[in-house]
């Protein structure tokens, strides 16, 4: 098996389990409208303040949504003691990293346009005509968050205190993703787009680049024994 | 034992020239017009800074030394200077509100520089929160460098991006445009208080080691009596 | 003034009591290895 089967296989696998268990998805989704409820609440905005709000307030929402995600990936695995058989597997290791990462992308980014399209329903916020860039920045923020969170959620399941720990290491390192997320979000519900957008678009991606590249070659360290 | 003493020695004196340069040698700030006295503030500020900067540094070699090597010495090394990275950090955090809010009138500002810095710190912290919460020592070494790395890496990204962002930090006077120049004798001052505090820094990295080490030699000595406890019986 | 003797008295209380924390869990340290070291040594013997 050559390593993107490897990786291949663990995502299914991963993506198996969800569709049959459902926890992480369903999980982030009543996250995610919950926190929209507490903000109409906490704020009642109208539409100027929504503009510019919104942007902050959906990648928070997405944010602590992907870490009651990314604290289910290797949680079940430790639980049934299944990462052990994970780690016998004649698979590298770094191929464990990308379909665990992928699969926390995916299910980050499902759980993720639920949420928008419930965020632009409840508060008239249309981001209809510019739907590519949306994609494109949602894209792009997640898999840096998933790409930094699935190392570190790896780094918290060994400690003690696995669920604290995760946001404690995750949220200081991911904080560019989110200032970079944040900022072309809501440059792209500006007309015409803000200049900033392509700048920090490309911010984006070299922050991905950066840290999925670290990940992959300190993986193997996180799961010896 | 005789270099650690001396080392000690030629801190303290180094501190001593360092305060003499900076309260009695140093020009009384006029270029800024308004600054004054609170100036000298800055000599502190600038090196606990730089000395937090460093045991980052620090942090990120011992941490990738430690995972090739994989040899206990380099784990206390990095664990001593993230440490350190605190205690500075947090002397810098205090002299620079304390500088702040006579200069600017505030205490904070959401600026690029303070953002960072304080993001560090709470970086520095969380990676003594995880050090904690590790039972094993090996793994303990393995998940704190992997924290480390990635925490060393992500430094100059956050200041990247929040300088990307705004910022209202006076720009670096030394290495500044033109014009932007230090009297000679603040430079001078700066480079001993830089120098006094390097080498203070060094100075508490030996000794925050030796007592790791010192605890390693208890948790040995704690399980030679353990097993001789039950041969006995 | 006021804040350049604030900052200066916080940046030495700050480091003195790192130092003296230091200095005495050092000290505590080494009692116990002393303390470990003859309980071992008694052990040795009976």
């Amino acid at each position: 098996m050559n390593f993107l089967n490897q990786v291949g296989a663990i995502l299914w696998k991963d993506i198996l389990t969800e569709y049959r268990t459902k926890d992480a998805l369903t999980s982030m989704l009543i996250f995610g409208l919950l926190v929209i409820l507490m903000f109409h609440f906490a704020f009642e905005p109208d539409s100027r303040e929504t503009e510019k709000f919104g942007p902050g307030l959906l990648w928070m929402t997405f944010i602590f949504a992907g870490i009651l995600g990314m604290n289910r990936a290797f949680a079940t695995e430790r639980e049934n003691d299944s990462l052990q058989g994970l780690m016998l597997a004649p698979v590298d290791w770094s191929a464990i990293y990308l379909g665990k990462m992928l699969a926390n992308l995916v299910f980050m980014l499902l759980a993720e346009s639920v949420i928008l399209f419930c965020f632009a329903l409840f508060f008239n916020f249309s981001l209809m005509p510019r739907w590519g860039w949306m994609v494109t920045i949602t894209v792009l923020g997640t898999l840096g968050f998933a790409s930094v969170g699935t190392i570190l959620a790896a780094v918290s399941m060994n400690t003690r205190m696995s669920d604290v720990m995760l946001p404690i290491l995750l949220l200081p390192i991911a904080l560019p993703v989110v200032i970079g997320a944040v900022e072309s979000t809501a440059a792209i519900l500006t007309d015409p787009p803000g200049e900033s957008l392509t700048f920090w678009i490309k911010f984006l991606v070299v922050f991905n680049v950066i840290f999925i590249t670290l990940p992959l070659l300190l993986f193997d360290f996180v799961l010896e024994e | 034992m005789k270099l650690l003493r001396v080392h000690a020695l030629s801190t303290f004196i180094a501190m001593l020239i360092a305060l003499y340069a900076i309260f009695i040698f140093a020009p009384t700030e006029r270029t800024m017009g308004f600054i004054g006295e609170v100036q000298r503030i800055f000599y502190f500020h600038v090196s606990s800074n730089w000395t937090t900067f460093l045991a980052t540094f620090c942090v990120f070699l011992c941490s990738i030394l430690f995972l090739l090597k994989e040899s206990r010495e380099w784990d206390i090394r990095a664990a001593a200077a993230a440490e350190l990275g605190v205690v500075f950090g947090t002397l810098g955090l205090i002299s620079g509100t304390l500088w702040a809010r006579p200069v600017w009138g505030i205490w904070w500002t959401w600026d690029a520089r303070l953002t960072s810095f304080f993001l560090l710190w709470l970086i520095l912290l969380a990676y003594q929160m995880l050090r904690r919460v590790v039972d094993s020592p090996a793994q303990r070494g393995r998940l704190s460098a992997v924290f480390g790395i990635l925490a060393a890496v992500d430094t100059p990204i956050v200041y990247m991006a929040n300088r990307w962002w705004r910022t209202q930090h006076p720009a670096p006077v030394i290495a500044g445009g033109p014009g932007s120049g230090l009297d000679p004798r603040m430079a001078l001052t700066l480079c001993i208080t830089l120098g006094a505090f390097t080498l203070l820094y060094v100075y508490l990295w030996r000794i925050r080691c030796e007592l790791e080490r010192t605890a390693d030699v208890i948790e040995t000595l704690q399980r030679q009596l353990q097993t001789q406890g039950m041969e006995v019986r | 003034m006021t804040y350049l003797f604030a900052a200066y008295t916080a940046v030495w209380v700050v480091l003195f009591a790192y130092v003296f924390s230091l200095s005495r869990r050092q000290q505590k340290f080494q009692d116990e290895v002393m303390k470990l070291q003859k309980l071992l040594e008694s052990q040795k013997r009976s």
